[in-house]
C-alpha cells in the first residue's frame, strides 16, 4: 500500500509541475463543451423549440381558413406571416419569397375551401339526418376536386421536415372539418326541433385521443435532449480519453529517460508502481468529469444555454466517471507501452480517440448514425461511457440500469492494461 | 575464495545482429573486490550486466550472484544488489530528495532511514546543497552522482556501475572514485565498466578484458603491465589484446 501511495504522490508531483498536461487535462476540454454546446445550439432547437416562419396566402377569408390559421398561430412551432407591409399576403409573393430562400414553408388556402367544406357537411349531415328519419335538409351541391390546401417548400428542406409540418397541417385541417360538421349537424337539430348532443358526438368524432406520457415516475419528462444535455455528457468524455496524451507520452519519456530502468531494478514492484499509475490517472479523469459535469450545471446558463440536468439519480454518476475515467487510462496505458516512441504513440493515441468518439456518437447521436456504423460503435469505449450517463440524466436511469455498460468499460479497462503489463515486461526484457 | 559474481559460458544472440553479443563469456568477481570490465565498444560490457540484472535473458550458460541465480531468483538477486546505469535513470521533474524518497519507499526503507542514508550520501558526494533543486536542473556530473546515491540507499552488497563517469568533469570524476573507494572500504563488492583505462587503473583491484563476448585477459592492473611485452600501462595493455581496428 506504501508503495501505490508513493507512485501516487509522484505522479501527483509530476503532473503539477506539468502545465501544458494540467491544461491539457481540464482547460482544453472545458473549451471543448462550451464550444460545442454553443456552436450545436440551434441544430439541436430545430425541431424541438425554435419557431419556423410559415408564409400564409389565404384567398378564402372563411371561417375555415379562419380555424387553420387560428390552429397554427396557436402552435409553438410556427410563426405565422399572412401579411406584408399591412397588406395580405398574395399567393404570387408567397411563391417568390419562397424561391428566394427568405423562408422555408409557404401555406395557400385556395377560395373558397370554407364553402367546399361546408358543403361536404352539409352532404355527411343530411345522410346522418336521414338515417335517424328526420325531414330537414341542408343545401348541396357536387363536391369540388381542385379546393385543396396547398403547401410550398424551399427546395433545400429535409424530407422529414416537409412531413412533420404535413402532419401538423393535417391535424387543423381535420380539426376544422369536424367543427364545421358539428355545426351543420347542430343547425339540423334546431331545424329539425331535435336536441343534439354536439359534445359528446365531437368525442365520437375525435375517436382515441393520443397523448405523451412519461416514462419515469415523476409523472413528468423533466427533460429532452438538447446541446447541453448532449455536447457536455459528450465531450467530457471525449476529454477524459484524451488522457492517453498525457499518460503515453509520460510512460515514453520514462522509458528513455532511464526513471522506468531505475523502477524496473527494484526488486518486485513492478504491479504496486502500475497500481498507483492506474489509480491516480483515474482519479484525475474523475476529477475532469466532475468538473465537467459542474460547468454544464452552472456555467452554461451564464451564456444563456439550458442548465444541465443530472437526472433523479445524480450521485450514480460517479460510479460511471470512474468506470470511465479507468477504461481512459488503460488505454493510455495501453498506448504508452504499444509504441517505442512519442513520435509514433501520441498522434495514433489522439487520432483513434477521435476515430472512437466518431463512432462513439461523440459527434452525433449514434442513433442517427448509419445501422452498419451502430454495429461498430460498439467496439467503441465512448460509445458505453455516453451509453451510460444518457441513461442516468436522459432517461432518470439509476446505477442498476447502467451495470451492463459499466462492465463493459471496466472489461476494457483491465484487457488494456493486462496487455500493456504484457508489452511493458516485454520491452523491458530486451534492455540491452 | 568467496565469489561475488560467477559467470560461466554465457552466450547471447541478439535478434538481427550479425554477431552474438556474448560468446561463451565466463569470469568470477571475488568478494570486496573493485573488479574492472573493460572492453571496447560492443564487447558484450552492458550486455553482461544486464544479465546479471536479469533484464535480460542469456541463451545458455550461468550467472550467479553470491551464489544466487540470476535468472532464477531476480527478486533476490536485485535487493542484493545496486545498479547505476549509464542513463541517467532518474525522474527529471522530481528534485533530488523527491527520487531518493520515491525510490527508498520503493525498496520498502522507512522514510527516516531513507532520509538518514540520503543525506549521508549526498553529503559525500557533494549534492547536499542541490538536493531540492529538480534532477533537470542538474549539471552533468550531478546527475551522475545523484544517480549513483540512488542506486545505495538500501545499502546493496553488489555495486554495478556502467561507466559512471562517463560525460564527467574531471572534479566530478575524482569526487566519484574517491567515493567508490571509500564504499569498497566499508566491505562492498564493485562491478565496474569503463572505457577511461587510467582511471581503472587507479580504482581497480583487478580488472578482466573482454572482447567479442569472449573472456581475454584478467589480473591485477599492475600485474597485466608487467606481464605484457612492451606496456607500460593498463592503456596499452588493452590495445594489445583488443588491437586498434575501430568498434562500431
Amino acid at each position: 500500500m506504501r508503495k501505490i501511495l508513493a507512485t501516487i504522490i509522484k505522479e501527483f508531483i509530476l503532473l503539477k509541475r506539468d502545465v501544458a498536461g494540467m491544461a491539457l487535462l481540464i482547460i482544453m476540454p472545458a473549451i471543448l463543451i462550451i464550444v460545442m454546446a454553443l456552436v450545436q445550439e440551434e441544430p439541436f432547437k430545430e425541431y424541438q423549440e425554435l419557431r419556423f416562419d410559415l408564409l400564409l396566402a389565404n384567398n378564402d377569408h372563411g371561417s375555415v381558413a379562419q380555424e387553420i390559421i387560428a390552429g397554427l398561430k396557436q402552435s409553438k412551432s410556427f410563426h405565422v406571416i399572412d401579411s406584408l407591409n399591412r397588406q395580405p399576403l398574395s399567393s404570387e409573393q408567397m411563391k417568390i419569397l419562397l424561391q428566394k430562400g427568405s423562408y422555408k414553408i409557404g401555406i395557400e388556402i385556395p377560395a373558397g375551401v370554407t364553402a367546399e367544406m361546408v358543403n361536404l357537411s352539409n352532404t355527411v349531415a343530411n345522410n346522418i339526418s336521414k338515417k335517424f328519419g328526420a325531414d330537414a335538409i341542408l343545401p348541396t351541391r357536387k363536391p369540388r376536386d381542385s379546393n385543396y390546401i396547398r403547401m410550398y417548400f424551399d427546395p433545400v428542406t429535409k424530407q422529414s421536415f416537409r412531413a412533420s409540418i404535413s402532419f401538423a397541417l393535417d391535424k387543423y385541417v381535420t380539426y376544422a372539418s369536424s367543427a364545421s360538421l358539428m355545426k351543420r349537424l347542430e343547425k339540423l337539430g334546431k331545424a329539425a326541433d331535435t336536441s343534439v348532443d354536439t359534445n359528446s358526438f365531437q368525442k365520437v368524432l375525435q375517436g382515441v385521443g393520443i397523448r405523451e406520457e412519461p416514462l419515469n415516475n415523476n409523472g413528468k419528462d423533466l427533460v429532452y435532449i438538447n446541446s447541453v444535455q448532449h455536447n457536455v455528457p459528450a465531450w467530457a468524455i471525449f476529454g477524459m480519453f484524451f488522457i492517453v496524451v498525457p499518460i503515453s507520452g509520460h510512460m515514453i519519456r520514462e522509458r528513455e529517460g532511464g526513471s522506468a530502468l531505475r523502477v524496473t531494478l527494484i526488486p518486485n514492484v513492478q504491479q504496486y508502481v502500475s497500481i498507483g499509475g492506474i489509480l491516480f490517472y483515474t482519479i484525475v479523469c474523475t476529477v475532469q468529469f466532475i468538473l465537467m459535469l459542474c460547468i454544464g450545471i452552472w456555467f452554461m446558463p451564464v451564456i444563456n444555454l439550458p442548465a444541465l440536468y443530472l437526472g433523479v439519480h445524480p450521485w450514480d454518476l460517479l460510479p460511471i466517471g470512474i468506470s470511465i475515467a479507468f477504461a481512459a487510462t488503460a488505454y493510455g496505458c495501453f498506448i504508452g507501452s504499444l509504441f517505442k516512441t512519442a513520435n509514433q504513440a501520441l498522434p495514433f493515441g489522439s487520432i483513434s480517440i477521435v476515430i472512437l468518439a466518431a463512432l462513439g456518437g461523440i459527434w452525433i447521436p449514434t442513433d442517427l448514425l448509419p445501422i452498419v456504423i451502430q454495429r461498430i460503435a460498439l467496439i467503441s469505449p465512448l460509445h458505453w461511457g455516453l451509453a451510460a450517463v444518457d441513461q442516468i440524466i436522459l432517461r432518470d436511469g439509476n446505477i442498476i440500469s447502467v451495470l451492463g455498460y459499466m462492465g463493459v468499460l471496466i472489461g476494457f479497462g483491465i484487457l488494456l492494461w493486462l496487455i500493456s503489463i504484457f508489452l511493458n515486461n516485454r520491452q523491458q526484457q530486451s534492455v540491452q | 575464495m568467496s565469489l561475488a559474481i560467477e559467470i560461466t559460458n554465457l552466450r547471447k544472440n541478439y535478434k538481427d545482429a550479425y554477431s552474438p553479443a556474448l560468446d561463451g563469456l565466463s569470469l568470477q568477481v571475488e568478494k570486496n573486490l573493485i573488479m574492472g570490465l573493460l572492453g571496447p565498444n560492443g564487447a558484450g560490457k552492458t550486455t553482461c550486466i544486464s544479465i546479471l540484472c536479469g533484464l535480460v535473458m542469456p541463451d545458455s550458460g550461468d550467472a550467479f550472484i553470491f551464489g544466487k541465480d540470476c535468472i532464477k531468483n531476480t527478486v533476490a538477486i536485485r535487493s542484493m544488489i545496486g545498479v547505476v546505469p549509464q542513463q541517467i535513470a532518474l525522474f527529471g521533474n522530481l528534485t533530488g530528495w523527491e527520487n531518493f524518497i520515491y525510490i527508498g519507499r520503493l525498496y520498502g526503507l522507512s522514510d527516516k532511514k531513507i532520509k538518514g542514508k540520503a543525506k549521508e550520501l549526498l553529503v559525500k558526494l557533494g549534492l547536499e546543497k542541490h538536493a531540492d533543486k529538480r534532477i533537470n536542473r542538474y549539471s552533468g556530473g550531478m546527475k551522475r552522482r545523484a544517480n549513483i546515491i540512488a542506486s545505495l540507499l538500501h545499502e546493496p552488497e553488489l555495486l554495478i556501475l556502467d561507466e559512471p563517469t562517463a560525460g564527467v568533469d574531471v572534479q566530478s570524476r575524482a569526487m566519484i572514485i574517491d567515493f567508490l573507494k571509500e564504499y569498497h572500504n566499508q566491505g562492498k563488492t564493485i562491478l565496474y565498466t569503463s572505457h577511461l583505462m587510467e582511471e581503472a587503473e587507479k580504482l581497480c583491484d583487478k580488472v578482466v578484458i573482454i572482447d567479442e563476448g569472449k573472456f581475454v585477459v584478467s589480473g591485477s592492473p599492475i600485474e597485466l603491465v608487467s606481464q605484457t611485452d612492451g606496456c607500460k600501462n593498463l592503456e596499452e595493455v588493452f590495445l594489445y589484446y583488443t588491437g586498434h581496428s575501430v568498434r562500431d
